[in-house]
């Protein structure tokens, strides 16, 4: 190759410049930084003792100062944006990824440098991906009485949701659009206190559905029902089937330590080998949480597998398994009514990994239907659900796929336009792999003619 | 449903005031029938009217969930289909991290070479790229025109969906009707469309328009003139208009006269450049003696060369800005035959405070006469640490690096860490990109 290139040795390896993108929080904060990359902005930048740093000038009249610890990595800068990490902190890993930040030998800068040192100054932090994650129990003894203690402080948390919840019922729903987030808040925060973190998160997440247009009254009805059946449910826990009782335990926020799952100690924990198909991913952002869902199917055992993986924000989440390529893997399942939450065990013969099978088999509309009702009978709550389909995106009379046999599902309002969705099927079907969910299909991703998947 | 529409209607009174409905669904267990109201007791159990609506809302929310028919939806007629490849999977790769922010004045050359390779974008990206071709419009018409041609039939397909798009099939549609009784932008692209096919048939109905059209339809012609398909049988289209009373055509006409190197404005350019600019052997080698006009003069207005006023040429004095203009417009075959030196060797000649100057205006000679020898030699003199210092030549630079053909760069820059001065940085960074972006759109 003739091509210029300009060599800049340095002490800690380069990120790939995709690397570098995916700690964005957002696709504006991708674009922006890529242009404040290549403009002429940054007077000085320097690197050295795993971290970088640069003065990046902006329209205020000192220039925005950001450091990034490369070992976390952390960032600061002193620009006021709330994005985290900022445009430019993303903007100046960028320079440094395509190889133009020099070393300096001398150090940081003084204002850098201060940051630095009270970084290294603090205990290490728990790995990303394991944050929640509980410990290893030491003395079988107090493990048993904190565990005691949790059942107890859950179930008086539960008892007092579902005096909320009735009270909500019994003074009516119509004053929840008038409610602030801390009528939800509160309540969620009590949660918290009663160790039920599973709960917290769904009430939280229902302070924005007063707001969430035609509809909101039996959507939030809908919510409360669920939530007052869980703590039903784990009232009569006793008296449940043993996989019901660990998806309302989990539902609840009972984790399950992943070292148990993997040990296969847990009842039907055995492991299942199959090549495995990624189908989609699906990033949430939460609370400076970022959760990543990647669903999988085996190719010979048909089976959906959900695989879950957090990260703080601005901190990259699991990469290592990419949409439309097959994993030869043994999976182990979590318990439950529906086992679809899993974690990899191992995985074999890696020079097979990655290669692209092709697409999956895309079915009809009525079965995912059926397979949705049959697996509601069996876990209740279940809000998400695998779809691989062979559809027809529709406009007409609202955004929707269609199979051949002329049955449609709505898209998810909140997917947006899924302009790419129709322009990859110009009229004709097309493989579709999504999350259906009560509201509509959110669709993730599509085999192009040529059989190679597209992440929409 | 209509036991959910009552239960929801209950559940906003709340139980203290209404009633609790049944659930209606046959086969179901549990109480179905209503419940009167009631302020109910303090603590939720089975007898509270709040708990028993919760629990039938459960019951059905569920049963909902579960039951939910599909639906009806009417697509859309299919797609033509496209008799034109895509681009190989890299290809299209690298268009949607332009499209994601990477590079994206870069777009257009990409768009260029996949139809002049009659290959397609890939279709996913499709809705991207229009929506970026309908913003930019204002600054880049063309974009429009190469994102419809890239996009094929499936972006006609599209345009019909989103009212957005029209641009595409605008385009498209455009006949000797678009011509006749378009609009601005119809006109303009019925032209473009003709030029871009057919030169010289463009260059007819230009001819033949003139007289009725007015000046800014002129210099309409001109502008699409520019973007493709010049030739020496432009000339005397050209030349005329010279002599045209519109500043801004005869300003057009200038820049176009001034790319074709064989023509006469080339020819007078070049004697007003050699009497400027001499080689001058002396002790310690040649070097180029340089003398800049002493003021422009009424031929030299009529070519096109402004006495710069205004602007950011403002910092320069007169006489420097005279040469560079002259320069910019001169035939770079003037320096080689006269001088008997290459592209390359004329450059490497001193030319002491004057050089900033020359390789601004030898380079803005060279993108305009589309030399690549001349390109090739003075973005090597940058990237040598030549003389981009100022803010004019790195901005040169940074043009030079959009247009050298990237495969002709056959220097390897230094490994000189930190001093490697940010425009310099920039050019490198944009010749590999083009570089690896025009191979994959070969694969």
């Amino acid at each position: 190759m003739s091509v210029p290139q300009a060599r800049v040795s340095s002490v800690a390896e380069r990120w790939e410049r995709e690397r570098v993108l995916a700690l964005a929080p957002d696709a504006p904060s991708q674009r922006t930084a890529q242009s404040l990359a290549s403009g002429r902005a940054w007077p000085a930048t320097g690197a050295g003792a795993g971290a970088l740093w640069g003065e990046c000038r902006g329209s205020a009249a000192a220039p925005y100062r950001a450091v990034v610890d490369l070992s976390g990595p952390a960032y600061r800068c002193s620009c006021p944006s709330r994005k985290f990490p900022c445009k430019h902190v993303l903007a100046l890993l960028l320079l440094w990824a395509e190889g133009v930040v020099p070393d300096d030998a001398t150090g940081p800068p003084g204002w850098a440098a201060g940051w630095l040192t009270t970084r290294t100054g603090r205990p290490g932090r728990a790995p990303s991906g394991r944050s929640g994650e509980p410990a290893e129990p030491r003395d079988p003894k107090a493990a048993a009485r904190r565990a005691e203690q949790r059942e107890a402080r859950v179930a008086s948390g539960l008892a007092e949701l579902d005096r909320w919840l009735c009270d909500q019922a019994r003074q009516g729903l119509a004053a929840s659009q008038q409610a602030g987030y801390g009528h939800w808040d509160d309540i969620a925060a009590r949660m918290i206190d009663a160790q039920a973190s599973g709960l917290a998160e769904r009430l939280r997440a229902l302070a924005s559905v007063p707001h969430s247009g035609a509809g909101w009254d039996g959507r939030l009805l809908e919510e409360y029902a669920l939530l007052h059946l869980l703590a039903v449910a784990y009232r009569r826990q006793d008296g449940l089937p043993p996989p019901l009782r660990d998806t309302v335990r989990s539902r609840i926020g009972f984790s399950l330590r992943q070292a148990d799952v993997l040990a296969g100690i847990l009842p039907n924990g055995q492991p299942v080998r199959d090549h495995w198909l990624v189908l989609a991913r699906r990033d949430l952002e939460q609370d400076r949480i970022r959760a990543r869902r990647t669903w999988l199917r085996g190719r010979t055992t048909g089976r959906d597998a959900l695989l879950l993986s957090f990260a703080a924000a601005g901190q990259p989440l699991d990469d290592s398994l990419t949409v439309g390529t097959d994993t030869d893997a043994d999976l182990v399942f979590y318990p439950g009514a529906v086992p679809l939450r899993a974690v990899v065990l191992a995985q074999h013969d890696a020079s097979d990994d990655g290669r692209d099978g092709g697409p999956p088999h895309g079915g009809p509309v009525a079965g995912l239907l059926a397979g949705y009702a049959a697996a509601l009978a069996a876990d209740p709550w279940l809000d998400s659900w695998p779809a691989v389909l062979q559809v027809t995106p529709a406009r007409a009379p609202a955004p929707a796929v269609c199979d051949a046999d002329g049955d449609a599902l709505p898209l998810h309002p909140g997917a947006g336009d899924c302009w790419p969705l129709f322009a990859l099927s110009g009229g004709r079907p097309v493989t579709l792999a999504g999350e259906w969910t009560p509201r509509g299909l959110w669709p993730l991703t599509a085999w192009d003619e040529g059989g190679r998947a597209v992440a929409l | 449903m209509s036991a959910w529409q009552d239960l929801v209607t209950a559940s906003l009174i709340g139980t203290e005031r209404t009633g609790v409905p049944g659930t209606g669904v046959p086969g179901l267990p549990g109480p179905a029938s209503a419940v009167p109201a009631s302020t109910g007791p303090e603590s939720p159990g089975p007898d509270d009217p709040a708990a028993l609506l919760l629990d039938r809302a459960a019951l059905l929310t569920v049963a909902r969930r579960g039951g939910r028919p599909a639906g009806p939806a009417e697509p859309p007629p299919a797609a033509e289909p496209d008799p034109a490849p895509a681009v190989s999977p890299e290809a299209g790769r690298r268009l949607a991290r332009m499209l994601g922010g990477e590079h994206p004045d870069l777009l257009a050359e990409w768009l260029a070479a996949a139809v002049a390779r009659d290959r397609r974008a890939p279709a996913h990206l499709l809705p991207a790229l229009l929506d970026r071709a309908r913003r930019v419009s204002p600054s880049d018409p063309g974009l429009r025109r190469l994102a419809a041609e890239a996009g094929g039939s499936r972006a006609r397909w599209l345009a019909g969906l989103n009212p957005d798009w029209t641009f595409v099939t605008a385009h498209a549609r455009a006949g000797q009707d678009a011509w006749r009784l378009g609009g601005k932008s119809q006109r303009r692209g019925y032209l473009a469309a003709l030029r871009a096919r057919d030169p010289g048939a463009a260059r007819e109905l230009v001819i033949q328009s003139w007289e009725a059209a007015a000046g800014p339809e002129r210099v309409m012609f001109l502008s699409v003139m520019a973007s493709a398909g010049l030739s020496p049988a432009d000339e005397p289209l050209l030349e005329a208009a010279l002599d045209e009373r519109d500043a801004e055509v005869r300003g057009w006409a200038a820049h176009l006269l001034a790319r074709l190197p064989g023509s006469a404005l080339g020819q007078r350019m070049a004697q007003r450049a050699l009497d400027c600019i001499r080689v001058e052997s002396g002790a310690r080698g040649a070097r180029l003696v340089v003398i800049p006009p002493a003021r422009s003069d009424a031929a030299m207005r009529r070519d096109g060369v402004t006495s710069g006023q205004g602007g950011r040429l403002q910092e320069r004095d007169t006489r420097t800005h005279l040469l560079h203009e002259v320069l910019a417009r001169t035939p770079l075959g003037t320096w080689t035959d006269r001088f008997g030196r290459t592209a390359e060797q004329v450059l490497a000649l001193r030319s002491g405070p004057w050089a900033p100057v020359l390789f601004t205006g030898w380079s803005r000679a060279a993108m305009a006469q589309r030399d690549q020898e001349w390109m090739t030699a003075l973005i090597d003199w940058a990237l040598a640490g030549g003389p981009t210092g100022t803010l004019f030549g790195a901005e040169t630079l940074r043009q030079l690096a959009r247009r050298v053909d990237p495969a002709r760069c056959a220097r390897e820059t230094a490994s000189r860490g930190a001093e490697i001065p940010l425009p310099i940085r920039d050019a490198i960074s944009v010749l590999r990109f083009r570089y690896d972006m025009l191979k994959e759109l070969e694969l």
